[in-house]
Parts: C-alpha cells; structure tokens; sequence
C-alpha cells in the first residue's frame, strides 16, 4: 500500500468530479470502498474521502452492517440513471 | 465605554468567562473567529472522566452563551488589535468577517451546501472529510448560520472585463451540470457560444494552474457548456429569469457584443428593447469581421435568438444619427454602441486603387457572401493585429497564391494575440517585418505591388513598444494583386459629432457612461476605441445598469459586477495551501490547422465531455468560493449576500480577558510516525471526531480503505515531552483522552482490541486514577515505553516498534489496523498580535505569561488584561473552567476597582 499521499486538499477538491464515476461504480448495488477503488481505478484511500463526502451530502448511504471483513458497503440514495459517461477515469 | 469586558475566543474558558460575568451583570462582548461558538469542546465525542456528551455539556453554554442579556456575541470576527487608552480603559478594533449570508434570514437549513460545487477540508472533522465552500460549521453550531468561505475573487473572474464567473462556470462543469454553466454565463451576456471560440480568454492568462503545467481550459469549457445547450431540446427557448414588462423602452444603436448585452440585460428587467442596426443582419463584428473559421454563422444566430426569445426586437437597415428623435419616439434612453466602423488610411498613393482594400470592408464583404476572386493571386495585408491575421488568413482560403503580411515593427511587438500569429503562420501566412507601406503600385488602375520601406526600431513611443524608424534607401516593390490595409479602425464620428471626441470616441463619464445628453449612453468600442469582446460585454452590462438606475430615478453607481469584487487572490497564496500539488496533463483545444487551407470548417474541435470534466477538474478553486450561484439559487430565505463585505468596529471596554486557547501539535513534525504519509495513522482529535455522533464516517473506520479496525494503537505523548520538536512540557490531558477514547472504542467495537503505548500515566484528578483502571477492566492494553518507529505494510497495517520497558527493555515490533497519535498542545501565538506595540507578556514557552499565578490566577502583564484556560498554559476541561472562575474574579475585581461599569452604554 505504500505510496506517496497526495495532498488531502487536491484530492477533495475532486470529488464534485468523482461523483458521476462512483455513482455509476454503485449502479447496480451497493459496494464498499475497495470495490469502488477498483472500479474506478483510484486509491482506495482518496475513494475514501469522496464516498465520504458523497455520504455527507446525501448522495449515498451505507448499509447497516459491515461485512465479515470488516467493510461496510455503500449504495446510491437515488436510484435513479446511471451517469452517462462510458469511462471513469479522468487523469 | 461600550462593554464592560471584551472576550476573545468562545472555547469553553471563553464561554464560561462571559456567562459568569454577564451573570454578575456585566456587559460582555465576545468575539469568536469561527462561525460558531463552543471551541474544540462540542467537536469532542465526550469527556472524561464521567464519559459525558460533550455535545450535551457544551450545548447548552453556547445557547446561554448566545442567548445572554448581558452578552453581545460576535461569531467569524477577529480581534484585529487592542491598544490601552490613558484611563485605563481599551480600544479594541473587531473586524466582523463577511459571511455572504444574511443570518437575519439564514434559517441553518443547509440547503446551500448541499448545493454548493466546492469540496474543501472540513477543519472541523480534523480533515478527515469534505465539507463545502458554503457551510455551517458542524451540525450542533450556534448561532446555526452558514456562511460562505470567499478568500478572495479567483484570478480568472478577476481578469474578465465582462465580469464572467469563469471560476463558476468551470466549478459547474466539474459537477456536471451543464445547463447551469451555461446559465450562469448567460447571465452576463447571451453571447456564450460566441465567447465560447472567439473570446482571447484574458481568465487563462491568469489562471493558478499557469504556474504549475498548464492553464484550466476556461473558453472551451465555456463552449462545451453553450454546444450543449444549443444541441439540446432547451435551445430556442427563454433560458432564463425574465422580469414582467415595466413599460419603458430603450432603443440600442448597433448589435455588436456591447450592444447585444446591454439589450440582454435590460430585457430581462422588464425593458421593451429595440435594436437598430445599420448593416442588414445583426452581430456587429462577431457576424462580420470574425471569420467563419473561428467563429461559425450559426453560433452567432444562436446567441443572437437568446434575445429575440425573450421579446428583443432587431431592426436592421436602420441608420441613426438622431438621438433626439428616437426620444421622440417614445424611447426613454439610448445607448450607441456602435463599435469602430471606419478604417485607419494608410495615406500612401495608390491607396484607392481597384485591388486595395480595408480589412473591414473586405471582411465583411467575405462573411456577407461577396467574397472576391483570388484564386492563384497574391495579397499583402498591411498591418500586424488580428484583423490582419484574419485577412490573411481568409485570403488563403479564398485561394490566394501567397498571403504576405506585412508589419513595421518585429513578431515581438505585433499587437495580433500570439495564437492568432501563430496560427496565421501555420497556414502558410508569410510575414514581412520591419517594412513600412510607401505607395500602392498601380498598372492600368490596378494594383501590382506594394512599396515597402525596410524600418529599424527606435526609441519607445507611448505605447511602451519601440518606435519604428525608416531606414534611407530600402525601399523595395513587392508584387501582389491585392493589397488589404489592417492597421487600424475607430469610430464613425458622423452620427453624433457633437458628442465625440478627437479621434471620433463618443465621450462619456467611464463609471455611468453617460454622455452629455442625460438619456443618451454610450457603451463598447465607440467610447474606448477598438478593443475586444469582452470588454465590450463589460461595457454593455455596465451601460444597461447605468440606464436601469438613471430610469428608476436612483443614483448611477452600484455596478458591483466589476467594481465591487473582492481583492482577487494571489497565486502564491493559492499555492502555499498544499504541500504539493499532483502533475495533470493539460487539457487544451484540438486545433487542425493546414497549409493554405481552402474552407471555412471551423479549425477547433469541441471538448469531449471527458476531456471537459477533466479539464475543470484542475481548476484549485482559487477563491474557494467559485461563485457558480447555486447557493443563490437555492436558498429558501434568500438569504446570500454577495456583496457583504468586512467591516471593522471599534469598541472600548474596562477589561479584557484572553480566552484564546491552544494549538494542536502538528503531528508530521513527527516524521518516525508517518502522519501525512500513512493514511491509517490518525491524531486523537481525528478520533475524537470519529467516535462523535456528528461523526464524519458513518462508524469508526480507518480513513485507509474504510475498514473497520480490529487492533488499535495509541501512541502517547505525541509532540509533547519531547525536546526533538522543542516541546518538553506535558500536555496533561493527553493520557486522559486516550483513556477516555480506548473506553469508547471498546463500547462502539466491542470485538476491537486496543493497546496504548505511553511513557508515563498521568491521572493526576478527580477520578482519573480509577478512569484509567476502568479501561484496564475492559481490556485496554498498556505498554510502557516509547515507540520509535512506525512502518506501513501492503495491507494499509502499520507497524509500531518499541521498547517494551517493563518486560526486559526488548525492541518489540507489533501490527495494528490503525495508530492514534495522542498529539500534545502548542500556545496559540495569535495573541503575540493582539496588543500591537505593548504586546501581553508570554512565558518561556510562548504561552500567556500570569507573573502570579499562585495567588492571582488569570492576571497577565498588562493590568486589565487576564487570561482564561489553555491560553496560559495545559489545562483540561475541568481545570479550564476553574481558572476561568479566577479570571472572572480578576476581572470582576479590576472594574469595580476603577469603577468602568457605571458608564457602560449596552
């Protein structure tokens, strides 16, 4: 795991921009913070801090209990269409 | 005297002060820097030893804090400076932040965070998480009032002289929405498609992002966002808030971009607004002089429908020369905007020869279908700017052989944008530099040549650029067949000559752009000479809001749009918020050019809405706030201000007390440990959050990957005991948290196993001791002895080496989930500041010095001043409100002394 951490700011600056990837990493049900990492090719450590600000705000909620691997997993509050980008990768 | 005491900072110490005083019935002011009272106590998940709610402890001293007769708070303001008066009374100057909202009217909804495009660092979650440009400090807050982190005007709005919310638009873009960046710039003008490709972008010139790799695609994201409105189902209709007709008229002279936003603008206030314009269609230049490469037909027709959707009617073929009589029928103000029609002679023989040409004229012609022939003929263009550039440029695609430009002075002075030249060059444009025009050459009355004259650079002339000189005996033919003079336009002064000036520009007052005639304004290139684009759409708004006021009878000022911004932010200032900054490839436009092109496709390809997303997503939100206007939006109380600004108060007061707190220790200077490096290596503040109900996560969770950890560290005394990082003293509450925190834990995850690594244990109070024996009796380990180093393992694990003192002093090395540094306490050197040129005495340790502690606690240096909990020196909750009961003593007792009270106005 070890690499060299961006600066907290820069990487919350974009989470307005990670939004419609993550959203779109959730579509099709709830994941946890690994799983979306994976799927939207960045370090589960920055996904962190963008599912938790999306948890904040209301654009996703996590599920009542964590999974025997100690991860809980985290699902859109409006199911409504998926984001419309065929990719997800924005760097 | 106007209070009776002054305090500074609303921690607990500070609220506990002023309820104690202004229960004793002094007059108190306080003054708090966050938009919230209540310190670092109400973000604590509890308190020990009694395992309290620290919301609830807390909670109701801010209601009574805020709620108070006898208290006057004043929350996001700072104390700016104190000095003492010759009665012993003080001074003290408050600076009351603007929060750009009106708190009569915020109801704390947090409507305008949810809506707001900027994610910053939530200095109240300990960083852990986002929070939003507009914010409400923490769910608990009091007053609960949100208010919008503005640190200045972004340099890409600051550089717009239409006053365009770049930084907004772009903030929107990243978003995703669309739409409404393409709404927030059809706020200022209806020209978005055409500022989309034909604006010279001053905002990219000064955007932060220069500094590192490259600039924020600003005008593409612009076209990105119009191309999208104009292919979607919206385009053609009203896209935007239209006030019911007021039942006055307003005739504009000309369509150019000054015309056209003045005409967007007050039609949208209600104004009946007719367009009169000379030539058959509208636009102005944008139609006529701005080739179709750059900026196609059909995105001018859609800018232009933006008006005519909302009821602006156009008149074309109408010549004005008469204000008077426009008055007389029935329109209430004028404004000419009639740009710079006429072109600037060259003044040579042969000048109005078959085959010599302005640039105006002959691009005109070429935009209105009346393009001549030039198939396999060769043109010269004299001149440097950018009409030239497009005059060459237009040549080439009109089948000129060669397309020469020809310019007196070098590439470096050329005053064409350097992409233009650039371009121009690319498509096989050739310049001539440092020739002058002598004479046309003519043959039978038609052209065949040029004269030119070779030319040196001299001195600087006005204009700062050397000063061309001619050079005897170099004069030279160069064989063309047309010849097309670009060095310069102004305006036609015939229609009202009354009004102009010298050089033709119709005079008026540059802040209201009135002209002599009261109803008559004059806004864009008539008045200031050719420019560009967006100065004339800054020029347009500013007319329209001139002719708003002057119609409704109200003062001609309050154009805060472009003289009422905040100072724009520095770049260095930008930049020293982060550490570092991560390289992102460029976004920029896709440009095809060819050599000698022979069409008028438009050269620059759209952004895709990847490269779009991308593009905005490198914007640094340089004035935090983007002012993309969402929270104006969607505001239920309507309660934005924008245009509040800072104010600064003075207020005298008998006595001061310093209630300023402490710093937490900045736990990266403690490298060994990987704070800043290791995402799963957290302070105890951080944890403190993560075990609040306010939490930032939605449970104890790593910040690594989110997981739920089952082996916790604590690592004690983390910046305090520690002479490596200047801080030998204890800090003294630290054991105590931790404790606290490994009794918490172990109740929220009850399968967690906790281990506090820690030098000595200090439960020095009431209870502490038993405090600590209770966590034992729950499982929490103990080890004593330092730990030297911290590594981290693939699987986000840490592991903590030590010496394990009490079993043989071995180096032991053991894994953890996550580490909690329990961080010590650093004086807060804000009030080094406070007393300007008598500053309040510190003590070795930077912390407010109380020269008699012993026996007269919460005393400083400077009689009247007195200081309140962790501003003099460690202290927990308990001890702080004892020492602030001491202080209030003090100060109860100095105002009586010099009997202050009896004058207090409030």
């Amino acid at each position: 795991m070890t690499q060299t951490l961006r600066d907290p700011r820069e990487v919350i600056r974009e989470e307005p921009l990670m939004h419609d990837p993550i959203l779109r990493a959730v579509a099709s049900g709830p994941a946890t913070i690994g799983e979306i990492a994976e799927r939207i090719g960045h370090p589960v450590h920055e996904v962190v801090y963008w599912v938790m600000g999306m948890r904040r705000y209301g654009h996703l909620v996590e599920g009542t209990e964590a999974d025997d691997d100690g991860f809980f997993s985290y699902g859109a509050v409006d199911q409504g269409p998926a984001a419309t980008l065929e990719e997800c990768e924005y760097e | 005297m106007d209070y009776d005491v002054l305090v500074i900072g609303s921690g607990i110490g500070g609220m506990e002060s002023s309820i104690k005083l202004a229960d004793m019935g002094y007059k108190v002011l306080l003054v708090e820097k966050e938009a919230s009272v209540g310190g670092r106590m109400i973000l604590l998940s509890k308190v020990f030893p009694t395992l309290d709610c620290a919301s609830c402890i807390s909670g109701p001293k801010m209601s009574s804090t805020i709620n108070h007769p006898n208290i006057t708070t004043m929350a996001f303001s700072e104390v700016a400076g104190i000095t003492k008066n010759g009665d012993g009374r003080f001074t003290a100057k408050v600076r009351e932040w603007a929060k750009y909202v009106d708190w009569a009217a915020c109801t704390g909804c947090d409507a305008c965070q949810k809506a707001c495009t900027v994610a910053v660092p939530d200095q109240f979650n300990a960083n852990l998480a986002a929070r939003r440009a507009a914010y409400i400090a923490f769910p608990q807050a009091v007053p609960k009032k949100a208010v919008l982190q503005r640190e200045g005007t972004s340099p890409c709005i600051g550089a717009c002289p239409a006053g365009i919310k770049a930084h907004g638009y772009v903030s929107l873009v990243r978003s995703g929405k669309y739409e409404e960046a393409f709404q927030l710039v059809l706020d200022a003008t209806p020209l978005v498609g055409t500022l989309g490709r034909a604006c010279y972008a001053p905002c990219e010139s000064e955007c932060t992002r220069m500094k590192l790799e490259g600039p924020v695609p600003i005008r593409l994201l612009k076209r990105f966002a119009a191309d999208k409105h104009y292919s979607g189902q919206d385009s053609g209709t009203p896209a935007i808030e239209v006030a019911e007709p007021n039942g006055r008229r307003v005739a504009i002279v000309g369509s150019g971009p000054a015309g056209l936003t003045a005409a967007w603008q007050l039609a949208r206030q209600g104004y009946g607004v007719t367009i009169l314009e000379k030539r058959s269609t509208p636009g102005g230049y944008l139609r006529h002089a701005i080739p179709a490469y750059r900026l196609p037909q059909d995105v001018v027709d859609a800018d232009i429908a933006n008006l005519t959707s909302i009821g602006v009617e156009i008149r074309c073929n109408v010549s004005v020369s008469d204000p008077e009589a426009l008055k007389a029928d029935g329109y209430d103000a004028v404004i000419v905007a009639t740009g710079t029609q006429v072109a600037t002679r060259m003044d040579v023989p042969g000048e109005d020869a078959e085959g010599s040409v302005n640039g105006l004229d002959f691009l005109a012609a070429v935009s209105n279908g009346a393009a001549p022939e030039l198939t396999g003929k060769r043109v010269v263009v004299v001149g440097g700017g950018n009409v030239a550039m497009d005059a060459a440029r237009v040549s080439l695609r009109l089948g000129a052989r060669e397309a020469r430009v020809a310019y007196r002075r070098t590439r470096a002075e050329m005053p064409a944008h350097h992409v233009e030249s650039k371009d121009a060059e690319a498509e096989g444009a050739v310049f001539e530099l440092l020739v002058a025009p002598t004479e046309i050459v003519t043959r039978g009355g038609l052209v065949t040549g040029v004269r030119l004259q070779r030319m040196r650079l001299g001195a600087p002339d006005a204009s700062g650029r050397r000063s061309p000189e001619p050079i005897p005996g170099s004069e030279y033919t160069l064989d063309c067949d047309l010849v097309i003079s670009t060095i310069g336009m102004s305006p036609d002064p015939t229609p009202f000559a009354a009004l102009a000036d010298k050089r033709g520009r119709i005079t008026v007052d540059p802040r209201t752009l009135q002209t002599s005639i009261p109803f008559l304004f004059a806004a864009g290139d008539v008045t200031a000479g050719a420019t560009d684009i967006t100065r004339a759409i800054g020029s347009g708004r500013r007319a329209a809001h001139m002719v708003d006021r002057w119609l409704t009878a109200q003062p001609l000022d309050g154009f805060t749009v472009l003289d009422d911004r905040l100072e724009t932010i520095s770049a260095d200032t930008v930049l020293a918020r982060q550490t570092a900054f991560g390289h992102r490839h460029p976004v920029s436009g896709d440009v095809t050019l060819t050599k000698d092109p022979r069409d008028f496709t438009e050269i620059e390809a759209p952004l895709t809405e990847l490269q779009a997303r991308a593009g905005a997503g490198s914007c640094l939100d340089c004035g935090v706030c983007s002012e993309c206007q969402e929270c104006v939006k969607s505001c239920p109380a309507f309660a934005i201000r924008m245009d509040q600004r800072d104010q600064l108060h003075d207020f005298e007061v008998g006595a001061v007390v310093v209630a300023t707190g402490h710093k937490l220790f900045a736990a990266d200077l403690k490298p060994e440990y990987g704070f800043g490096q290791f995402p799963n290596v957290i302070t105890g503040m951080q944890m403190d959050r993560l075990l609040a109900p306010t939490r930032p996560f939605n449970s104890v969770l790593r910040p690594g990957d989110g997981k739920v950890p089952e082996r916790i560290a604590y690592v004690s005394c983390t910046g305090s005991r520690d002479k490596t990082v200047g801080n030998p003293l204890c800090s003294k509450f630290c054991c105590m948290y931790s404790i606290k925190q490994n009794q918490l834990i172990m109740g929220a995850l009850p399968l967690a196993d906790v281990t506090m690594h820690y030098m000595d244990m200090r439960a020095a109070g009431k209870r502490y001791e038993e405090f600590y024996t209770q966590a034992q009796d729950m499982g929490a380990i103990y080890i004593k002895g330092r730990v030297s180093k911290i590594t981290e393992q693939d699987n986000g694990d840490l592991l903590l080496r030590y010496e394990d003192i009490e079993h043989g002093g071995h180096i032991v090395e053991a894994s953890y989930d996550l580490v909690v540094l329990a961080v010590g306490i650093q004086p807060n050197r804000d009030v080094d500041r406070l007393f300007g040129q008598t500053p309040l005495g510190l003590d070795e340790y930077y912390y407010v010095a109380e020269p008699s502690a012993e026996l007269n606690p919460g005393q400083t240096t400077i009689p009247g001043v007195f200081v309140a909990g962790t501003a003099s020196g460690a202290k927990d909750i308990v001890d702080t409100i004892l020492h602030s009961g001491a202080a209030v003593a003090q100060v109860a007792a100095h105002l009586e002394h010099h009997h202050f009270t009896e004058e207090a106005l409030v």
